[in-house]
């Protein structure tokens, strides 16, 4: 049997320390050994076994019950503070033969892959790279388990690919105690897997665009995402390049997404009529605090894998005395004036080096990001025809109402087909701040005030918005779900409040959901919401 | 001018000590470019956090004969077997004690982070 131990808390806290935020108990599945149960699908099941009786016990109990994996995420949608359960152990991954595969499939059967929710970005690219495949996209590093990237919407800068969640293609939710209450959900009209396998894995199936929609970037509340079904591709190479480049042509870039008819060229990135290529990945580095005329930007071309290429990780890295860091943060709050200075002296050590190149498959570019201490980063997707104007806008406010110890980057992603994905514009320009958390001063505002802002900045200059879910923001700001997401997000209720009783619902809730005002907050809420079972019925054998 | 040199002079000392302070121990780290590290939630605030780590921080006896050390990886905590980093720190104390013991007594620090298992 998988075997749970349970650890009595009274705090908890993200990686990059956000918090802390109270918690009751953290508990965490280890699930049976190979030894005793060889089959992965048998332990697969057992461990749905284990996480049910915990789903009991939490109700039993009246409490709360969340599932987190590496923690990665900066606001407090993974929290819970009734039980928190640790994911990262549940890393089977199930295999996928071509009779497990749906008749109605359009996916080639050697392209799915199944994953248990604890897997991180970096094993799935292991296990995937053993086949010769490889994920389509990830964020920009790999610590994160399948589950919460796909939960929080977690991104890269491939314009033509989307988000995490944009090539997972089934989804296995455990959403009560009750055998009945394991379902794995997939879309009508793209179908992956056979009846015959998902009766394997003891699952309810239910074949539906719209359920599955609200279901991909549930925010961790559709129920305990059990395992997720993706679609890989060939292994590839990626060609990087950092360039420094004119601010106009990179702001214009953003802006068109022409890349042909850019002035970017990069000897050898050129078509047959000698235009410059539509890049994989377009990245725009600023630093808020510099009024220079260039821009660092970081390109990357897709390549066909061949296994003759240097090996990518040659460097060796250095890091900066954590103290110093420190040090300049305390500094930075009693003399903020002092903050551009900092960034700018610090700029090798945030920046990529400019004129580098690398060559690498997406797991070795996009590597690890070890923890380097307490870190903020608020996130902002706009329309990449509105790139331009949203960054002046929070440049401007960057540097008048702050300085904040922190520099700017654009990010560029398609949009998803995600009821509550952030990347809802045809491109979704993430404009997003990153860098070390301070604290509050006289003369320093505060995150929370400097979100704030943001938001209000943005909404006065009429430029719709969204935000990164795992990300740093005034998450209370009033009516902002309604304002970035409109009829979505009563949609996004809806299917949740139909596919989960009123009791898991309450269970699956957390603060930060009652915070944007996504979770029932009363009964009458949830009785005067019509309970339609025609809306989350199969609509596919 | 006489205030103005003890100042500078604090100064230099100052930026000295904190140069000493910081070059007098340091931490080279091999880390394996494949395998994911062993998870762990600890509350460390350093590039152990979230990672189950093992440190190794003793005196080892030894005479003027011997040349290597070899010292086994713990069983519980590295169920896999596999190492994904292993950290050896230098320190000025144990570069000391070294030299007074003419080498019989050796400061080992080593941290090391072993490969989460595959299911």
């Amino acid at each position: 049997m998988a075997n749970t131990t349970s650890h009595p808390k009274t705090h908890w806290d993200t990686l990059h320390k956000n918090g802390p935020f109270t918690l009751k108990l953290l508990q965490i599945t280890q699930l049976e050994g190979k030894a005793n149960i060889p089959s992965a699908i048998d332990r697969y099941n057992d461990a749905a076994i284990e996480i049910q009786r915990l789903i009991k016990e939490a109700s039993d109990n009246k409490e709360g019950f969340r599932a987190y994996g590496a923690r990665w995420s900066m606001s407090s949608i993974a929290h819970q503070k009734d039980r928190m359960h640790y994911n990262s152990y549940m890393n089977l991954d199930l295999p996928i033969f071509s009779e497990d595969v749906h008749l109605a499939s359009s996916y080639e059967h050697n392209n799915l892959f199944f994953f248990q929710c604890g897997n991180t970005i970096k094993e799935i690219s292991q296990a995937l790279g053993a086949h010769g495949k490889s994920l389509k996209t990830s964020g920009a590093s790999n610590g994160q388990t399948i589950a919460g990237c796909i939960s929080t919407g977690v991104h890269g800068s491939a314009l033509d690919i989307g988000s995490v969640q944009d090539y997972v293609v089934g989804i296995n939710l455990i959403i009560g105690p009750n055998p009945e209450d394991i379902v794995y959900i997939e879309r009508h009209t793209k179908p992956a897997l056979a009846n015959s396998f998902i009766q394997k894995i003891n699952s309810k199936v239910i074949r539906n665009d719209k359920l599955f929609n609200a279901a991909l970037v549930s925010l961790g509340s559709f129920g305990f995402i059990h395992g997720v079904v993706i679609e890989a591709e060939d292994r590839f190479l990626l060609k990087r390049y950092v360039k420094k480049i004119d601010k106009n042509t990179a702001l214009k870039l953003a802006k068109t997404m022409d890349f042909a008819d850019s002035d970017l060229r990069i000897e050898g990135e050129v078509d047959a009529n000698g235009r410059p290529k539509r890049p994989y990945h377009y990245k725009v580095f600023i630093n808020p605090y510099t009024n220079e005329d260039q821009y660092v930007v970081e390109v990357m071309y897709k390549k066909p894998y061949i296994s003759t290429y240097p090996d990518p990780f040659n460097t060796i890295e250095k890091s900066v005395y954590r103290d110093l860091i420190y040090l300049l943060i305390k500094i930075s709050e009693k003399f903020p004036k002092r903050i551009p200075f900092f960034i700018k002296q610090l700029q090798k050590q945030i920046l990529p080096e400019v004129n580098e190149e690398s060559l690498g498959t997406l797991y070795e570019t996009f590597w690890d990001a070890p923890y380097q201490g307490p870190a903020f980063a608020c996130s902002f997707g706009v329309d990449s025809k509105n790139a331009e104007k949203a960054l002046k806008v929070l440049i401007d406010l960057t540097k008048n109402e702050g300085p904040i110890p922190g520099i700017y980057a654009m990010r560029f992603v398609k949009k998803s087909e995600a009821t509550l994905a952030f990347t809802k514009f045809p491109v979704t320009c993430m404009i997003e701040i990153d860098g070390v958390l301070w604290k509050k001063s006289r003369n320093l505002m505060s995150l929370e005030e400097f979100s704030r802002r943001m938001i209000q900045v943005l909404k006065q200059n009429n430029i719709p918005f969204t935000l990164h879910w795992g990300k740093n923001s005034d998450w209370s700001f009033p009516g902002l779900v309604e304002h970035m997401y409109g009829d979505k997000a009563k949609e996004w209720k809806k299917y949740r409040n139909n596919l989960l009783s009123k009791q898991m619902a309450t269970l699956f809730s957390n603060g930060f959901l009652e915070t944007v005002g996504l979770s029932n907050n009363s009964d009458t809420e949830i009785e005067n919401e019509t309970i339609d079972e025609d809306l989350i019925a199969s609509l596919l054998d | 001018m006489t205030t103005l040199v003890i100042t500078c002079f604090r100064n230099v000392l100052l930026f000295g000590s904190i140069l000493l302070f910081f070059g007098s121990c340091y931490s080279v780290r091999l880390v394996s470019t494949n395998g994911a590290p062993m998870p762990d939630q600890n509350n460390r605030d350093d590039w152990y956090r979230d990672k189950r780590v093992l440190v190794l921080d003793t005196v080892i006896k030894a005479n003027v004969a011997i040349d290597k050390i070899t010292i086994p990886v713990k069983r519980l905590g590295c169920e896999s077997g596999q190492l994904f980093s292993v950290e050896y720190k230098d320190t000025f104390g144990g570069n000391l004690l070294y030299l007074f013991t003419l080498g019989s007594k050796r400061k080992v620090k080593i941290k090391y982070v072993c490969m989460k298992p595959e299911n």
